[in-house]
């Protein structure tokens, strides 16, 4: 049922997403921040499910409060004239490749545990 | 619980559906700004650009003036290369002039010189035969008398001619050619009156070639043609002192 939910949202999103008018240039870089907070927050969401913290609230609050706090940032930065989305970058990817990671170990550990009990069972 | 669940699922479609449309469109929006399409940027990046474009236009504009100037000063000193060039050729075909190495043309006479025949003979005229000196005072009176270019039998008289008797009389060696003859043509630009009048005029050369037995004849012209020294103008001695 969820993963029927997932595909057909991701598939009307593509559709709306191709078919949309297209945003002006400047407003791409707030775009591309808000798409890397979430995934982040997707990241984040599938390590806590393996870990079992995942918490649906904070998903959900994190999904959006990350992008639009990320939009925020890079505008003020844009005001500032500093590149704050540089700082936004770094943290989000450096928290996806923290949670990849989490995600990685849980599936070795998954499948080398398969693995040995195969060898014992021989 | 159903109604959690519920409300889960249609929220992470949701959530599906926004990123990515949003990951989309920014697929879009980067496919389209490489082409760099005015229409989709912003005033401060259309500024930008402007700024860009003057700086550039600034620069090439300079380079420009630049490029122009160095051609300038390239066509002045071009100019005025030519220019002395021209006076160097002018110079060095008046040398040239000088020295005989040019078919010369101009007004002048032609003076035919040849023994006299027996019946030719006065009462105390005898037959002498034409010696390199009777050539050589006559080109000196051609000379005196204003010649600017002589020959002699096609010889071109200039600066290093030598006009010597070899041997027997019909052996005059001009040039360093010898010329076996006992009939000569003398050819002379210049004032044709002059010259005519230094050796034919009263008490002149021709008198005496006359008594000699030598029969000399001239013959005035607008137009003479005198060619050009043929051989080579060597100095083995002669260096220059600086």
């Amino acid at each position: 049922m969820i993963f029927i939910a997932i595909t057909i949202g991701c598939i009307l999103g593509a559709l709306v997403g191709i078919n949309i008018p297209t945003i002006s240039y400047t407003y791409s870089s707030y775009l591309a921040i808000a798409i890397i907070a979430a995934l982040d927050s997707v990241f984040g969401g599938i390590s806590g499910t393996l870990k079992g913290e995942f918490d649906f609230k904070v998903f959900i609050s994190g999904f959006f409060c990350n992008s639009i706090l990320s939009i925020l940032l890079t505008y003020l930065g844009n005001k500032l004239n500093v590149d704050i989305y540089l700082a936004a970058i770094v943290v989000f990817v450096g928290r996806m490749f923290l949670n990849l990671t989490i995600i990685r170990k849980y599936y070795i550990e998954k499948w080398s545990k398969k693995w040995e009990e195969r060898k014992i069972k021989k | 619980m159903k109604k959690g669940k519920y409300v889960m699922i249609v929220t992470i479609s949701i959530v599906c559906f926004l990123l990515m449309m949003v990951i989309f469109m920014q697929f879009k929006v980067t496919q389209k700004s490489k082409e760099i399409n005015i229409d989709t940027m912003q005033e401060a990046e259309l500024r930008q650009q402007l700024a860009n474009w003057k700086n550039k236009y600034e620069e090439t504009k300079k380079k420009r003036e630049e490029v122009s100037n160095t051609l300038e000063t390239y066509k002045e000193e071009s100019s005025s290369d030519s220019k002395t060039q021209e006076a160097l050729e002018k110079e060095l075909s008046t040398l040239e002039q000088a020295l005989g190495k040019t078919d010369v043309e101009g007004e002048g006479i032609i003076i035919n010189l040849r023994e006299k025949k027996e019946n030719e003979l006065g009462d105390d005229e005898s037959i002498t035969p034409i010696f390199a000196n009777d050539l050589i005072y006559i080109v000196n009176s051609l000379k005196d008398a204003g010649a600017e270019a002589i020959s002699i039998n096609n010889e071109r008289i200039i600066g290093i001619t030598d006009i010597v008797d070899i041997g027997e009389y019909v052996n005059i060696k001009i040039n360093s050619n010898y010329i076996r003859t006992n009939e000569f043509e003398i050819k002379a630009i210049g004032n044709s009156s002059y010259l005519e009048s230094s050796i034919f005029g009263k008490g002149g050369y021709a008198e005496q070639l006359e008594i000699s037995g030598i029969k000399a004849t001239v013959q005035k012209s607008n137009k003479i043609r005198i060619n050009k020294y043929t051989g080579e103008i060597n100095f083995k001695y002669v260096e220059e002192v600086n």
